[in-house]
Formats: structure tokens, C-alpha cells, sequence
């Protein structure tokens, strides 16, 4: 298929997801400070930080940062952004995804731009971050049972799998960077209760209780555990990149003896990384770290995904020395690839 | 976005009791002096209108307007829209359509057709000259100066004759019929003619709507077009083309008023629709991205200005075309339709001169007539120009749209002296037609059916053959008594149905 056609349905699933886990992160962290006083300056920075801003210049209260993770378009990682950058994405691949989906997106889009949005945030917060919540969802089931699953589906598989193997990392961080701070308070009540909300905010709550144990280990250790090693749960890091991966080869086709794409390298790299520690190594050296490593990793896979799938001008068998300049490199991987101008 | 839907008089018309009693062609009164393109003089309807006029004249306004309720729907729900430039508020559009349709007899038809066919073969030829031996302008038949002066003339193409020799695989030669019912060029359109996916959805929709009409009355296909183009384009195929040949459409983007049926196009002919940053050039061959790798592309089917097709040749601060396109075009490594530099045929100044192309060429009369035209680039026509703009309908010869005209009879004192100055300005952009007093046809309006204005725009595909769609776009005025049919100026279309 035409690589700007899998590019912008990867990016179409990729802002989907961002919608979605934004909507989580601010959930989580309204959530958590509901029963626990941090200094104002440690409530809601965290949260800009784990998105990857670090210019923002207003101030840090909750009411702000909600504003500006929520409404402003002049923030590349809002949810308002967000969505209208997958349905911006999407208007142009019409033919390729199903009518329903175009419609539905349509639809939440109109809803997030008009006063309906606005009002549900207004009247009943954590609702209106439920029904974000919902958007993705609902695109997914209606993906699932209208889209062809088909080379375009295997890149809107593997742009969903990709941001959320990155926004999981990305929530589980926002419990480093709020409270853990302070040593004497790991293994409290109030850290625990923290750990549950990370856990909910992840959908996670019944599948981790439900999880057979054989040896008893601390709540916060058990739950980071759960979201970076699950096997069976859809949110879960390993589970995440295990998708990719399988997207990843799908996409690249399976002719007998083809050579390991990037891509596949890359995902395989993270995961043998991963392997090669437990929750307890990981812990000791440092969570945020290995968290970090995750974040970056999959910026990485991004940068592959792109060199591979979607700028294959460097493929061409040569008959003269090169002169050709190569100009499809240059896109912004974190904004997608809405960059062309119409005259 | 918001879809402007014309229904006119709809509830007006039902609240009367009359609309439960009252059938389509009543009340119908045809215009006084344009020809009627269901009934003749006498008020019967022509021979080969007959049962259509029948069958419809049975319908009771009220079923009619179920009708177009879902005709209408159906246009919606798919998003057959198009932009308006002039709109600030970007918005999409519906096609106004209205549901009685444009008739044509076959056996009129079929010299229309070979009209056309002569026609363009002609202007075939006229560029194949103008880009090589240039006999024409030697021989003195069309002035030099007109054709070399011609914003569309390309002197990048000189010495170049494309794959196949084919310049304009797609014409869309605007007719109109006068009142003694004598079909008139207008027109050709030789670079990007738009509107086919029209007449393809239009005829869906009225299948749709009146299944029980196509079963009664036999109606020539349109539905072959988009294959048909297909293969028109795969039978001039460049050097090294793959089997079958990798066609694509080329797209300006999703923001062209077109776009929808730039998509239309590719899905019905079954290839992929690209934007310019899809396709790169090396070693003077097109390549599309795709995420298998580069894919050798063999004919483009461009939907974009020759300005914009390439930075590298035309205009540098394009961003929608390709950079060294036109290289490879040049070294016969890819066919593009339409040729660049067809807009010197199809320029409103060289247009008069079509008829003189059919003798010098083909050594043949022309069939079909243009309208009578005056070139303000002629002193005399200038002149005659300038003291008839009452009577006369101007235009600049490189607007298209509607855009940049002046109707005479309907101008006020001032319109006329402000275009008079521009026209003394600059008289090589102007030529000047006696208004023709176009033919009807009837169409729903917010008084009932009443006459309003049509033309005709047939679409010829040339390959190694050439094919000419049966019966083409019909536009037709909405408003009583325009004479401008353009979509962009508000302007609707109606099914024309070449019967036997």
C-alpha cells in the first residue's frame, strides 16, 4: 500500500490512543490527589513532564493544567489536539477505514469543538474523562468489525500498540515523579492506595486481583509488575510489544528467508531486554529508569517504523552515484505526518 | 460542515391541496424562444421524449418529492460534495440535482459523436504541430503571436511528443444548443476537465429512484467510463512500463474542490490515488512510495495544473507536484494525462480558430459549429467588442468557472465601463460571443417544473482510440433565466439519457 496511506492510519491509532491515556493520565491524577496534600508545584507538573512538556509557561494548578491537557490546540499533546489530528488523519484515508469509523470520529470530534464537550467538562469532570475514555474504544470495536483486516489494518494494530506500550510507561511514571519521593512512605496505606488508582486508571483493577500469586509481594512491586510483564493483559507493556510485533511482521509481509525489518529488531531488542530482568531487578536499579528506557526505546521503534515502512525512497537499486536528496526523513515523529501543505 | 440542500417550495407545495391532485407536467409552460429539450413548439412532447414524458407526467407531485427526498439523502450520506472557492466558510456542497432528465435521441447522438471525435483529433493535431513543425503558424492559418503569446503554450515541450502521440486523453467540450435546436461549441476543456464522477452518480441515483424508467426506456451506459479510461491510458504507456501498466491518479489534496472525485476516479478504475510528496524521481523514473518499497509508476493521470506538476520545470514554490516529473517525462519514462501544454488548444483566444484546424488538418469540414466569436486581439473585433457590450458575452480567456465574465444584457452601465477599460487594457485576454439564448429543459423549481437553461459537457477519452461517453453532464441554471450553468456559480446538474 502507498507508505503516506499506512502512515496516517498509523497515526490515526496512534492519536486515538493518545486521547484515551491523556484522558487516563489526568484521571489518575485527580484521582490520587483527592486523598493525599503534596506542594502544589509536585501536583500537577508531573504530569506535563511525563507527557514530554517542558515549555509549558502558565501556572500549575489543577484547574490549568486540566485546561491546557484538555482544550488547548496550541498544545500538540491535548486531547483536543489529539483527536483532531486522528480525524484530520483519517479524513484523508476514508477509503480505507470503514464509513462507521469515519462517522464516529466525525462525530467526537464535532462534540470536543462545539459546547456539548465543553459543558459535559464543566458539569461532571470525571465523566466527561470517562466518555474521552470511550472514544477510542468505541472507534476500536467499530475498527474491528468494519475495517478490512487487511496491510492498513496490521499499521492501525501496530500504531495503537505502540503509543500505548509508551502511555503505559508514561502512567506508571506519574506515580515516580508525584509521590515516591519520600522512602519512609513506600508500603504505607496511602501508597497503596495510590498503586490501586494507577491500577484502575489502567482498566486493570479486577484482571490483577483475579491473578493467581504464588509468593507474597509488596502492592506497589505486584502492580508494576502486572503492567510491565502481563502476558495476558492488553495494557501491559509485554503484551503491547508483542502486538507490534506481530503487526510489525504482518505489515512487512512473510516471504520465506526475508530479512528482519528494523521495526521487528528494535521491538525484539525491548523485549529481550525485558526478559533479561524481573520486577524486582527493575525495581532495585530504579523503575523510573527502566520506565525511561521504555519511553525511548519505543520513540525509537517509532523513527524505525518510519525509515522502513513509510520512507522507502532509500530502496531503489541505483544505476548512477546518488544525487537524489532524500526529503521524507524530516517529518516530526510526535506530530504525525500532517505536514503537507494544499495550495 | 454544512450541506446546503436545495429543496425549493417543497413544503409550500404540499400544503396546497392541489399537490395531491397536481402531476409534474401540468402546469408546465415551456420558454418563449429557447429550445425545449422535452417538448416541441407544439407543445408535444419530442418523439423520442415520448414515454419518458408519459411516465413521468403520471407521477403526483407528492410521490415526486419523495422522491427527490431520496435523491437528495443519497448524495449526502455519501459526501458527493464539492468546495466552493469563494465561500469563506470552506464549505461543502451538494451538486444541486434535479431528477427529470436531459434527453438525447441516438441518432442525434451519433452525429454529435462524430463530431467530437473529429474535433479532437483535430486539436490533436494542432498541438503535435505547435510543439514541432509548427505548419500552422507558418502557413499563416492561425496567427503566430495568438499561439506562442498563449499562457498555455509550454515551450518545455517543444521537440517532445508524448506516449502514443497523445496530448488531450480527456476532453470535456462544453455544448450548448441554440434555439433553432443546432448544437454549438462552446468550449473545450483540454487540461483537467472535471465533472465525470457527476454523471456517474447521477445515473446511480436515478436508478435508484426510478428503477421502473430504465426498464421502460432504453438508456445508453455511462458506467463503462472509468475501465474504459483505464484502458484508454494503459494502451500509451511509457518506456519499461510494467504488465499491466501502474496507473495512478495524482491529487492536488484533500482541500481541491474536486477531491471527491479524484477519489471517485481511482476507486472505480481500480488504482491507487496519490498525493505529489507520494510519488520521487530517480534516475529519471517515477517511483511511489509504498510500504513494500519503491513501485515503478507508468501513467499518471494528474488532476493538477501543469504550473504545479513539478518545482524543478514550473513553478518553483509548488509543494503539491513532484520535483524532476517532468525530466522523466521528457526522457519517455512516464505518460502523463493529460499532456503538459494542452491549455494552448483549449485557450478561449485560439478557440475560434478550431474550425480552421478541422480544414488544414483532416482536410474536412468541421461537423459540429462554434459559436460566432470576436478576438478583441483584432483591431475590428475590438472595436465591434467594445461598441455591442450590450449585446455581447465577454470573456477572459484564461479564467474558466464563470469566473471573469461579463454578460452583457444583464450588466449595469458601470459594469460595462469598467470591463470596456480592462478589455482596452489588455485585448489579448478577451474575445467577445453574441449571447446565445441556450436551451431548456424542465426542472423542479420553487414554482413548479418551468424551463431553465442547460448545457452539455460529453466526455472524449483518447488512447490508441477514441470513445466518447454517451451523453455526458448536463448543467443546468437554477435560477429563471441565467444563462451561467457552472457549479461554482450555483449551478446544478441533471442525467442525460441518450435513448433510441
Amino acid at each position: 500500500m502507498i507508505s503516506r496511506v499506512a502512515e496516517q492510519c498509523f497515526w490515526m491509532a496512534r492519536y486515538l490512543e493518545r486521547v484515551e491515556n491523556t484522558a487516563r493520565v489526568l484521571e489518575v491524577n485527580r484521582t490520587l490527589l483527592l486523598d493525599f496534600h503534596v506542594p502544589l508545584e509536585q501536583q500537577w507538573r508531573p504530569l506535563l513532564i511525563i507527557s514530554g512538556i517542558h515549555d509549558y509557561k502558565g501556572e500549575v494548578t489543577a484547574e490549568a493544567v486540566q485546561e491546557y491537557m484538555t482544550w488547548e490546540r496550541d498544545n500538540p499533546f491535548s486531547v483536543i489536539s489529539s483527536l483532531f489530528w486522528a480525524r484530520e488523519n483519517a479524513r484523508i484515508i476514508r477509503e480505507v477505514i470503514s464509513g462507521e469509523m469515519w462517522e464516529r470520529l466525525n462525530y467526537y470530534h464535532l462534540w470536543m469543538q462545539g459546547t456539548a464537550g465543553r459543558d459535559a467538562y464543566d458539569s461532571n469532570r470525571h465523566e466527561f474523562y470517562s466518555q474521552v475514555r470511550r472514544i477510542n474504544q468505541l472507534l476500536h470495536g467499530i475498527a474491528d468489525t468494519t475495517m478490512s483486516h487487511g496491510e492498513a489494518w496490521e499499521f492501525f494494530k501496530l500504531g495503537t500498540h505502540l503509543e500505548r506500550a509508551s502511555q503505559t510507561a508514561r502512567i506508571m511514571d506519574v506515580k515516580y515523579h508525584t509521590l515516591l519521593a519520600r522512602a519512609e512512605d513506600i508500603g504505607t496505606p496511602v501508597d497503596n492506595a495510590h498503586w490501586v488508582a494507577i491500577l484502575m486508571s489502567c482498566s486493570g483493577y479486577e484482571p490483577f486481583h483475579k491473578k493467581p500469586r504464588s509468593a507474597p509481594i509488596d502492592p506497589g512491586t505486584a502492580v508494576a509488575e502486572f503492567l510491565i510483564y502481563d502476558e495476558q493483559f492488553p495494557r501491559s507493556i509485554r503484551w503491547c510489544l508483542w502486538e507490534c510485533e506481530s503487526a510489525a511482521t504482518a505489515a512487512a509481509g512473510n516471504p520465506v528467508g526475508r530479512a528482519r525489518t528494523p521495526v521487528e529488531t528494535r521491538i525484539a531488542e525491548l523485549l529481550a531486554w525485558l526478559d533479561a530482568r524481573t520486577i524486582h531487578t527493575i525495581v532495585r536499579d530504579g523503575l523510573h529508569e527502566a520506565l525511561t528506557h521504555v519511553v525511548d526505546t519505543v520513540h525509537d521503534v517509532g523513527e524505525a517504523v518510519h525509515s522502513t515502512f513509510f520512507a522507502p525512497e532509500a530502496l531503489v537499486p541505483r544505476a548512477a552515484p546518488a544525487t537524489q536528496s532524500q526529503n521524507g526523513s524530516s517529518q516530526t515523529q510526535t506530530l504525525g505526518t500532517m505536514t503537507q501543505t494544499q495550495g | 460542515m454544512t450541506t446546503t440542500l436545495s429543496t425549493p417550495g417543497l413544503s409550500r407545495s404540499l400544503n396546497g391541496s392541489a399537490a395531491t391532485v397536481a402531476k409534474l407536467f401540468d402546469n408546465y409552460s415551456p420558454h418563449a424562444t429557447a429550445w425545449d429539450e422535452l417538448f416541441a413548439r407544439g407543445g408535444d412532447p419530442h418523439s423520442h421524449c415520448t414515454k419518458l414524458v408519459e411516465r413521468l407526467g403520471q407521477l403526483f407531485l407528492k410521490e415526486f418529492h419523495a422522491r427527490r427526498g431520496s435523491a437528495d439523502m443519497a448524495f449526502v450520506n455519501q459526501g458527493i460534495t464539492f468546495s466552493v472557492y469563494s465561500d469563506r466558510r470552506g464549505t461543502e456542497k451538494i451538486f444541486p440535482f434535479d431528477l427529470i432528465p436531459r434527453m438525447i435521441p441516438a441518432k442525434e447522438w451519433a452525429d454529435l459523436e462524430k463530431g467530437l471525435v473529429q474535433r479532437i483529433k483535430a486539436l490533436n493535431l494542432f498541438l503535435q504541430d505547435v510543439y514541432n513543425e509548427q505548419r500552422i503558424l507558418k502557413e499563416k492559418v492561425i496567427p503566430e503571436d495568438l499561439v506562442l503569446g498563449s499562457k498555455g503554450f509550454r515551450k518545455e515541450m517543444i521537440g517532445f511528443t508524448p506516449p502514443g502521440g497523445v496530448y488531450i486523453h480527456i476532453c470535456g467540450t462544453d455544448l450548448i444548443r441554440d434555439a433553432d435546436g443546432q448544437f454549438l461549441v462552446l468550449e473545450d476543456n483540454g487540461r483537467t476537465p472535471s465533472g465525470v464522477s457527476y454523471v456517474l452518480e447521477n445515473r446511480a441515483v436515478m436508478k435508484k429512484v426510478f428503477p421502473q424508467l430504465f426498464a421502460d426506456i432504453r438508456v445508453k451506459r455511462v458506467e463503462d467510463y472509468p475501465q474504459r479510461l483505464r484502458e484508454a491510458l494503459s494502451s500509451v504507456t511509457c518506456n519499461g512500463a510494467n504488465t499491466p501498466p501502474n496507473v495512478v491518479v495524482l491529487s492536488p489534496g484533500q482541500y481541491n474542490s474536486a477531491y471527491f472525485e479524484h477519489s471517485f476516479l481511482a476507486r472505480h478504475m481500480g488504482v491507487e490515488m496519490v498525493f505529489g510528496p507520494d510519488l520521487f524521481v530517480q534516475d529519471d523514473t517515477v517511483y511511489l512510495k509504498t510500504t513494500r518499497g519503491p513501485q515503478k509508476v507508468d501513467v499518471i493521470y494528474r488532476r493538477l495544473d501543469d504550473d504545479f506538476l513539478d518545482p524543478e520545470a514550473f513553478r518553483p514554490d509548488s509543494l503539491l507536484g513532484v520535483p524532476g516529473l517532468f525530466k522523466a517525462y521528457r526522457a519517455g519514462n512516464v505518460t502523463l494525462a493529460n499532456a503538459v501544454g494542452t491549455g494552448v488548444a483549449d485557450d478561449k483566444a485560439v478557440y475560434p480558430y478550431t474550425e480552421d484546424m478541422v480544414r488544414f488538418y483532416l482536410k474536412e469540414e468541421p461537423l459540429l459549429k462554434n459559436v460566432p466569436t470576436y478576438i478583441c486581439a483584432r483591431p475590428a473585433d475590438l472595436r465591434y467588442t467594445l461598441d455591442h457590450l450590450e449585446e455581447l458575452v465577454v470573456k477572459a480567456v484564461n479564467e474558466s468557472g464563470g469566473y471573469g465574465m461579463l454578460m452583457g444584457p444583464s450588466s449595469t452601465a458601470a459594469q460595462r465601463s469598467e470591463f470596456a477599460a480592462k478589455i482596452k487594457e489588455n485585448p489579448r485576454n478577451y474575445i467577445a460571443q453574441p449571447v446565445v439564448t441556450l436551451s431548456t429543459c424542465p426542472t423542479w423549481t420553487d414554482e413548479g417544473t418551468a424551463p431553465r437553461h442547460v448545457d452539455l459537457r460529453p466526455y472524449i477519452i483518447s488512447g490508441k482510440t477514441t470513445w466518447v461517453l454517451p451523453g455526458g453532464l448536463t448543467r443546468t441554471a437554477l435560477t429563471k433565466g441565467s444563462l451561467v450553468v457552472n457549479s461554482s456559480q450555483g449551478g446544478g446538474s441533471k442525467d442525460t439519457w441518450v435513448v433510441d
